[in-house]
Parts: C-alpha cells; structure tokens; sequence
C-alpha cells in the first residue's frame, strides 16, 4: 500500500468539509451567532441586576443553570468514558464516531462549566475559590476536578489530532488560507509517521485513554456528591455517584446518537457513518436505558418506603406539581427508548436517533426534578415569606443564556470541523496498514 | 309539574339548611358565648419609666382553651383621685390582645394621702363588646441597685424605699425580691429573697462567665407585689470569669484544616494524574525532536 498515495486520497475526500463553506454553513454560524449575541446581552443584565432577574431567590438558589452545568458536563465525561474505551478496539467502524465523541467531551467540558460561573452571585469574588480553598469541601474538589479533567482531555484530544494535522500540512492541494496551513504545521510537532514515532504516540493515546476513563468516574462522582454529601431531601443518597454515572452515559450516548445523525446528513458521511453504528449505539443506549430506569426505580422506591417526612413531602411535590415533567422523565423518557430498542424490527437510524432526543430530554427534566424541588421543600422553610420567593420559575435571562450556551458548542462543534475531518483520517490509515499486515502474515503461513 | 316541586323542595332544604347550619356557626362564634378578660399591669422599669399594660382576651366560657384576643381596641388610662380623673393617654391593642403605654420616668401622679397612684384603664366598648374597666392602685417604690466590692467581696446590693408628702423616705419591708443574668435568649435566676428594713444584700457567685470580656447584665426585680405590682433595675458589671476555651483543634472535616487523609489521598491522586500529564509532553518533545534528527 502507497500510504502517502493513500493519504493524498483522504485527502482529496475531506477537504471539501475544510475548504469550503456554504451559503447554509454561513446562514448556521450567523443564526448561532445571533443567539450567543442575546445570551450576551441577558449575561450582561445579570451582571448589572444581579440574580433578581432570574427566577432564583432564597430557597431556590440553583436553577437551570445548574441543571445545564450537570448535562452538559455528564455528556463530557460520558463521552471521556467511552472514546476512552473505543481507543481499546481495533474495528474499522470505530473511526467513524470516535472523533465525534472526542470533540463533544471537550466542548461540553468547556460549555458546561461556563453555567456555573453564572450561578455565582458574585463574579467578582470567584478568585476566593482558588485563594481559600477549603479542602474538605465537594465544591473544591469539582474545580479541581473539573480542571484536571479538562486539561486531559484536551490532551487526549490533541494526541489523537496530530497524525491528521501531519497530513493536512504534508497535502500541497489543499486549499486553505496560509494561516491555517501555519497552524496545521505547529501543532503537527513535526510528527512525520515513522514508526517509533507512532508507536510513541500509540502508547501515549493508550495511556491517556486510561487516564481519561478513570478521571471521569471520579470527577463525576464528585459532581454528585455535591449533592448527596449535603443532608436535602432527594439528594443524600449513596446511590447518587453511581446514579449520576449512568444517568451521565445516558445522555451522553444520546446526544453521541443525534451528533451522528446530523453530522452524517450535513456532511452526507452515509460511507463512514453507518446504520451498524447507530444500532451498535443503539444497544449500548438500550443496556445504559435500563440501568438508568432501575437506578431511578432504587432512588425514587427507598425514599417513598422510608416514609420519612421530608421525602414523602418531595415525593408529593413531584406527584402533583412536577407531575407531568416527573412523568416524561423518569417513565416516557426511559420506557419509549427501551421499546423502540429492544425489538430488532424498530430499530432504524430514525428510530434509534428519535429514542435518544427522547432519552436527552427526559435526562434533562431528570436534573430538573432533582435540583428544583428539593430546594422548593427545605428542611426549615421560611416564614412569612412570598410564594415567588419559595417556588423556582425560570425567567429569560436563563432561558437566552441556556440557549447561547447550546448554540456556542454547536458553533465551536461547527468550526472545528472546518479545521479538521470528522472522520480521522489517521485512523483509517491505521486500520488499513493492520489489515495488510495481518493478510501478509496469513499468507506468509 | 310534580317532578319540579320535588326538585324544588329539595332545593329549599338544602338552602334552608345552609342558612340554619350558617346560624349555628354565627351563634358559635358570638360574643356573648365568650368571657371577656381585661387585665391591667404595670412595671416599673430600670429607667424609672412606668409601662402600663393591658391584656384583652375573649376566652369561650365553655372552651376554656379557646381564646381569641381582642384586637384594635382603644384603651384610655386615667390616674384617679377621689373623683378627678386625669387622662394619662392611650393605645389600641395589637394582635396578641396586648395594649401598653408607658409613662416618664419624672410623671407628677396624683396620690391619695396613703401615697397610693390609682390607676384605670377603660375600654369604651362597641356595638358588639361591651365597655370593660380595670382599677389598680400602686405605691411608687424607689429601687435602688448597687454592684459594690466590699472588701474583695463582690456583692449585690438593693435600697428599696417610698417617699411620703414630706419627701421623707419609707423603708419597705416583707417585699420578696429576684435577682438574674441576663442571658442571650432570656434571664436566668442566680437568687432570691426578702426585703426587710429597705434593705437586702447577697454575695455575687463567682461562676459566671458572661460575654467574652466578662460583662453582664444584673436585674433586680419585684414582681408581682400586692403594693408596689412591678418594679425591675438593672446594671452592667464585670464580673464574669469568662475564660477562652484553648482546645487544641484537631484535623477534622469541620475544622480550618481538613483530615491528614484528605491530603494525602487528594495529593497521590493529582500527582498521579499531572506527573501523566508531564510525561506525555515530555514525549511530545521527543516526537518534535526526532523529526529534527530525521531532518
């Protein structure tokens, strides 16, 4: 096989995604622009007004805001989780999504912590978190967990980017501005593919896949202990940290499912993105589904038997005034995925990606019902006290800010893969060099 | 035609049910089946102003657990002699039934020639409560509170005397008399006794922390009394044997400084993770400079 032959193909296969933009690309970054340029403008009220803009007050000091922090970071480390463990699979098919995953670990990684800087009352007081820190705190221990995991996912992103930036700075027919082409070389660190340098590289990936995996579980954890350390009702429970990692590789497989969807119809990858991916995501979402509804049953059964006083108030808060969000969530949002994916005959790439917008959405009500009413039903509500001030409903500002959030990741998404394919090329490199290396040694014996 | 008289009637009995049972409520709820209890008070406080106080309470005279206090009701308080009636001024009560008014420390009270204050308090009644009237009469009592040391010794000590026409002053006797610290949500007792030739002493316990620099509050106080009702003085002293507890604090989760576990488990795990972190770079550079040597 000529690889470089090989590689100027790739090549000449993805560089439309890099060198041009259409008229609908530019129409989908002006739209998502415009709706980051709203968010700014609510964040900029915020600042001014202070959270009395928002629909958080004295009881309920948490909103979506946090609700969006938790999803999005619970895709991040989903995904972490899971291109750490495609890096362990040799298959083909694996190329296809595994980029895909790698880039949304870190945007939401980046997006989803962005929602909690906007939770704090007092911006300008943020640095107090790193000057005193309090070492016992789970607050402390998500910032630096949150920290580290992001730095090692960058890492890990970029190990994985650089044989591809090797390729897109050795193709003299691409036609990209100059900078880019500067870019492509400083971050190519000279990677020329040889062989100590790949298996270098190899071992580094390996390692840092390992790393990635195991630093979600415990940045998750920490997330969810947050929660579960604190004595609210709802939330102090030790099931919460496993509870949050499979309710985390719920939407994260989900959102995984509907990026691949869009990207193989934007991007018309039918080649590369398969109907075999979708229904091996499938089933991984169908297991994952399961074990989100049996956790949720363990959490939602323990609280209701105990009959404790709080916990039947917060279970009659969710029966009667969540009620229907209590309903999409934790019954719609689990038992239709499960229906469409258990039987073989439903399962289509429609189908498979309309199970997962069902699963996204019902994991998002899911965080709502877990932040909002625990704090509508505190243990010493207060006094005399107006009923807006007790009850959480969420205002524009949060909703616009929400929205920008969604459309930067989607317009970071968008941009990076202007910058590099989607589908690496690298990967697919490899893939072939080990299949001819394999025919030869069968044929040698 | 025979259906719709039906029908009718049954409407009439429900209507005339709903007014009879709403008659019976009415009847439930109506003043006359409660007792109305119009109690006066005074106290003499420790700057030598006089509260007057009434408490105005409706209690059901067949439920004596259901009370419901009379609010927004005008009291008028008089100071009397003979027949002359001064009016010293007036108040509504507040939700709680509670109505005061407090009088000047140098008020000029008309006294009988027994040196008694008599004072009413009136509630002028309405259509619905009738008019309620409640008398007392007080001698002025002069308490004076002295927190001395006597030789090394310290101790508590009141005066307690009425003056007459001739401005001469009258010793009290048989009057019982409470001594407290005030504490932070309310008053403790630290003793107790009787007046007797206008005097009462005691020595102060030597055990009492007050607030972190020794300081209290000591009240003496009359209550109650037949002749003098409520009188209180007060004085801040420092007499506290406050002491800073020097507990050696441990490492604990709600200590400054956390469990000795905690940092070393959080320091093998980030240093595990960053010294990772470090050998990849490092073989980044390695990478980059086996492409200078390939060059």
């Amino acid at each position: 096989m000529d690889i470089k032959k090989r590689k100027r193909e790739l090549v000449e296969e993805f560089s439309p995604m890099l060198e041009k933009t259409s008229l609908l690309s530019k129409l989908w970054i002006g739209a998502l622009l415009i709706i980051i340029s709203i968010g700014l403008y609510a964040f900029i009220l915020q600042l001014i007004n202070g959270h009395e803009i928002t629909g958080m007050r004295d009881n309920v000091v948490w909103g979506i805001y946090i609700i969006n922090f938790i999803f999005f970071v619970g895709i991040s480390y989903s995904g972490a989780f899971i291109a750490g463990i495609l890096h362990f699979f040799k298959g083909f098919w694996k190329n296809s999504i595994s980029r895909i995953i790698e880039i949304i670990t870190v945007l939401s990684l980046i997006v989803g912590p962005i929602f909690i800087l906007l939770c704090i009352g007092r911006l300008d007081r943020l640095h107090y978190l790193f000057i005193y820190p309090r070492i016992q705190s789970p607050i402390t221990w998500d910032i630096i967990a949150i920290m580290t995991d992001l730095i090692g996912c960058f890492i890990y992103l970029y190990l994985t980017f650089i044989p591809d930036f090797a390729i897109l700075r050795d193709s003299d027919k691409l036609k990209v501005p100059n900078w880019q082409k500067k870019l492509y070389k400083v971050l190519a660190i000279g990677y020329q593919d040889t062989k100590s340098q790949r298996e270098r590289l190899d071992k580094l990936i390996r390692i840092m896949s390992t790393m990635i995996i195991a630093m979600a579980i415990v940045a998750y954890t920490v997330l969810a202990w947050i929660f579960s350390l604190t004595l609210q009702p709802g939330w102090n429970s030790t099931i919460f940290a496993p509870y949050f990692i499979i309710a985390g590789l719920y939407s994260g497989v989900g959102f995984i499912i509907i990026s691949m969807y869009f990207i193989r119809k934007v991007y018309k990858l039918e080649k590369y993105i398969r109907k075999i991916h979708f229904i091996g995501a499938g089933i991984v979402l169908l297991i994952i589904s399961l074990l989100f509804g049996y956790f949720t049953f363990s959490e939602y059964f323990s609280k209701w038997f105990s009959h404790k006083t709080q916990d039947e108030e917060l279970l009659n808060t969710l029966f009667s005034r969540y009620f229907w969000e209590f309903i999409f969530a934790n019954y719609i949002g689990v038992i239709i995925p499960i229906v469409i994916l258990f039987f073989e005959k439903l399962r289509s790439i429609k189908s498979i990606t309309f199970s997962a917008i069902i699963a996204v959405l019902g994991l998002w009500l899911n965080r709502y019902l877990i932040v909002i009413p625990t704090l509508e039903t505190p243990y010493i509500p207060i006094q005399d006290t107006r009923a807006e001030f007790i009850f959480y409903t969420v205002t524009w500002i949060e909703l616009a800010l929400s929205f920008a959030g969604i459309a930067a990741f989607l317009l970071f998404f968008t941009l990076i893969m202007k910058f590099v394919p989607i589908i690496p090329m690298s990967g697919i490199i490899s893939y072939e060099r080990c299949k001819k290396k394999s025919h030869k040694i069968k044929t040698e014996q | 035609m025979k259906r719709n008289l039906l029908y009718y009637t049954f409407i009439n009995l429900f209507v005339i049910t709903i007014l009879f049972s709403t008659n019976i409520l009415a009847q439930e709820n109506d003043a006359a089946n409660y007792r109305m209890l119009f109690n006066f008070n005074t106290f003499k406080q420790h700057d030598n102003s006089r509260l007057l106080e009434v408490s105005f309470i409706a209690r059901n005279k067949k439920n004596r657990k259901d009370k419901i206090p009379v609010y927004n009701a005008e009291i008028n308080y008089f100071n009397v002699l003979n027949e002359e009636e001064i009016l010293l001024g007036s108040s509504k009560t507040s939700n709680e039934g509670i109505a005061q008014f407090t009088l000047p420390k140098n008020y000029n009270y008309l006294t009988d020639d027994d040196g008694n204050i008599n004072l009413i308090a009136r509630f002028e009644g309405t259509d619905a409560l009738a008019k309620k009237t409640a008398e007392i009469s007080i001698k002025n009592l002069h308490l004076n509170l002295n927190l001395i040391e006597i030789d090394s010794v310290k101790t508590v000590s009141v005066v307690a005397f009425t003056i007459n026409k001739l401005g001469d002053k009258i010793p009290i006797n048989d009057a019982n008399i409470n001594f407290y610290i005030q504490g932070m949500l309310s008053k403790m007792k630290i003793a107790e006794g009787s007046i007797n030739n206008g005097t009462y002493q005691f020595k102060f316990p030597t055990d009492i922390p007050g607030d972190v620099n020794g300081n209290l509050i000591v009240y003496s106080m009359i209550q109650d009394h037949d002749e003098y009702w409520n009188v209180a003085q007060k004085k801040n002293i420092n007499w506290g044997v406050f002491q800073q507890q020097n507990i050696k604090e441990k490492n604990t989760l709600w200590s400054a400084v956390a469990p000795l576990w905690m940092y070393t488990l959080l320091t093998i795990m980030l240093v595990g993770v960053w010294a990772n972190y470090l050998y990849t770079i490092i073989h980044l550079f390695k990478i980059k400079k086996e492409k200078v040597n390939l060059d």
